[in-house]
């Protein structure tokens, strides 16, 4: 391990452990501009030497050392893929850029047909490519949260105050990701995307344990349905509202994670363990993909495609805005 | 009270080690030193850099040297404990957070490297004790940020 921060023993001994598993140097620096989960730049993915984690410098403590700690368990997690040389990310490529957008266009339409103030042609154009772009990024992250934070804190318990505290935090945010965009975002996505936060964030609140991540609780706009009776919330007007929803469906998606999250999280923590967990990550993600009826959006390739894929984004996007509206949008 | 003019040396020295300018923050911060070698501040920010550098002899050196100017100053003690605890000398560096923390117990880095050298001393239960503190501190820190960050 490289870098000149103090850190606690447990965290530093997960550190020496990744190394060893991994057979690596990881050197661990303080950034003020690092995103507030920090930032992993792994060998795995990126052209380098060592494995870096990046944290943001105003966390000096036990954060410091979560966030340290939550990265080490994806490295683990990333690592032990790439050894079988099977570390594979979401990417996409043009069919399944033409396959989102017309799904989300098709959705798009049946929710304006319903609204009184239609949205500007040109802006619900603009919002496919970047609705689709929002869920691949999402789906790309959220199925790694569940698993990463079980793991730390199977490991690592002394921090699980530190954990409760940032997930709070984590998930709060997440909750006001795409608020703003409410009416402008197809009731469908705007559902989908709550509802796998929601999922996650009660997964973590049973496996934890901690109340304080119920989401009805935490979540301002869910305080409501906390309590309410089923024989309520179907026969009032709660049925009708986005956050209703994202509950019933937060609720389905609570048991795709049960059932595609199984591990024996205390078993010797080797290679294939880790193996383990990256498989259960693919297999949770192939698994919201399917109950979201959208496992043609993406592909399963390595790193460097979804690189490649990200630079080609906008030709995609023509490409596919071609094959849904033709002519008309020259 | 350190002389005016150093001070604004000092806080020209902070913009640079902001900026992670350290060669002109070093610079700015001898200036300081030359016009009132009796600026603890002065000496202190030196420290700051060895520190970030990663050169915590130096950093030890010059954390003693502010606190010989002015034997009270908490940031210094906190320092000094984390280059202790750095070159594990975990008792010192208990020691010096101790002090840190009598002259101000709100500071969580003081709090943290209590905590993780009493984890090295063997002294689990204390360690949990300072660690909770630490994070408390941290916490109503992070919570003030965001509340600045997204006006909330």
């Amino acid at each position: 391990m490289k870098g000149n921060i103090p850190i606690a023993k447990p965290v530093r001994k997960f550190v020496f452990h990744a190394e060893e598993i991994l057979d690596t140097q990881i050197v661990i620096t303080r950034d003020k501009d690092a995103p507030l989960a920090g930032s992993l730049i792994d060998k795995f993915t990126y052209p380098v030497e060592n494995d870096y984690i990046v944290f943001p410098a105003h966390y000096i403590g036990l954060i410091k050392d979560f966030i340290i700690a939550k990265q080490v368990m994806t490295l683990l997690v990333k690592g032990a893929a790439a050894k079988r040389k099977e570390y594979r990310v979401l990417s996409f490529n043009e069919d399944c850029v033409y396959n989102g957008l017309r799904q989300i266009y098709l959705d798009a339409l049946k929710d304006e047909a319903k609204k009184e103030k239609k949205l500007p042609v040109n802006k619900l154009i603009e919002m496919l490519f970047i609705l689709y772009l929002q869920f691949h990024e999402d789906l790309n992250e959220l199925p790694w949260n569940p698993v990463t934070n079980t793991g730390v804190y199977m490991r690592l318990p002394k921090i699980r105050k530190t954990q409760l505290y940032y997930l709070m935090k984590e998930g709060k945010e997440d909750m006001d990701e795409m608020i703003e965009q409410m009416d402008i975002v197809p009731r469908r996505y705007f559902v989908l995307s709550k509802a796998m936060f929601y999922a996650r964030d009660y997964f973590l609140a049973k496996t934890l344990p901690a109340d304080e991540l119920m989401p009805v609780i935490n979540i301002p706009q869910m305080k409501k349905f906390n309590h309410l009776e089923v024989k309520e919330m179907l026969t009032t007007r709660w049925t009708q509202t986005a956050w209703y929803q994202s509950k019933v469906f937060g609720d389905s998606m609570l048991t795709i994670m049960d059932s595609s999250i199984v591990n024996d999280w205390k078993a010797e923590p080797d290679l294939d363990y880790y193996y383990n967990l990256y498989r259960i990550t693919r297999r949770l993600t192939d698994n919201l993909l399917s109950y979201m009826t959208m496992s043609d959006w993406f592909v399963w390739e390595p790193f460097k495609h979804m690189q490649d894929s990200l630079q080609k984004k906008n030709e995609y996007e023509q490409k596919a805005l071609q094959r849904i509206f033709g002519d008309l949008i020259l | 009270m350190p002389d005016k003019e150093a001070l604004a040396w000092i806080q020209k020295g902070r913009a640079y080690a902001g900026k992670k300018r350290f060669k002109d923050a070093l610079r700015a911060y001898d200036k300081a030193i030359a016009l009132d070698p009796a600026c603890a501040p002065g000496w202190f920010a030196k420290a700051e850099i060895a520190a970030e550098q990663g050169d915590f002899d130096e950093a030890l050196a010059l954390c003693d040297k502010a606190l010989a100017r002015d034997p009270n100053y908490a940031d210094a003690w906190s320092k000094k404990g984390l280059c202790l605890f750095s070159l594990d000398r975990f008792e010192e560096a208990l020691a010096a957070c101790t002090r840190a923390l009598a002259l101000n117990g709100n500071d969580p880095t003081a709090w943290y490297i209590k905590g993780v050298s009493l984890d090295e001393l063997g002294r689990p239960v204390e360690a949990q004790e300072a660690f909770g503190k630490s994070l408390e501190l941290e916490i109503i820190t992070d919570m003030e940020a965001e509340k600045k960050r997204t006006g909330r």
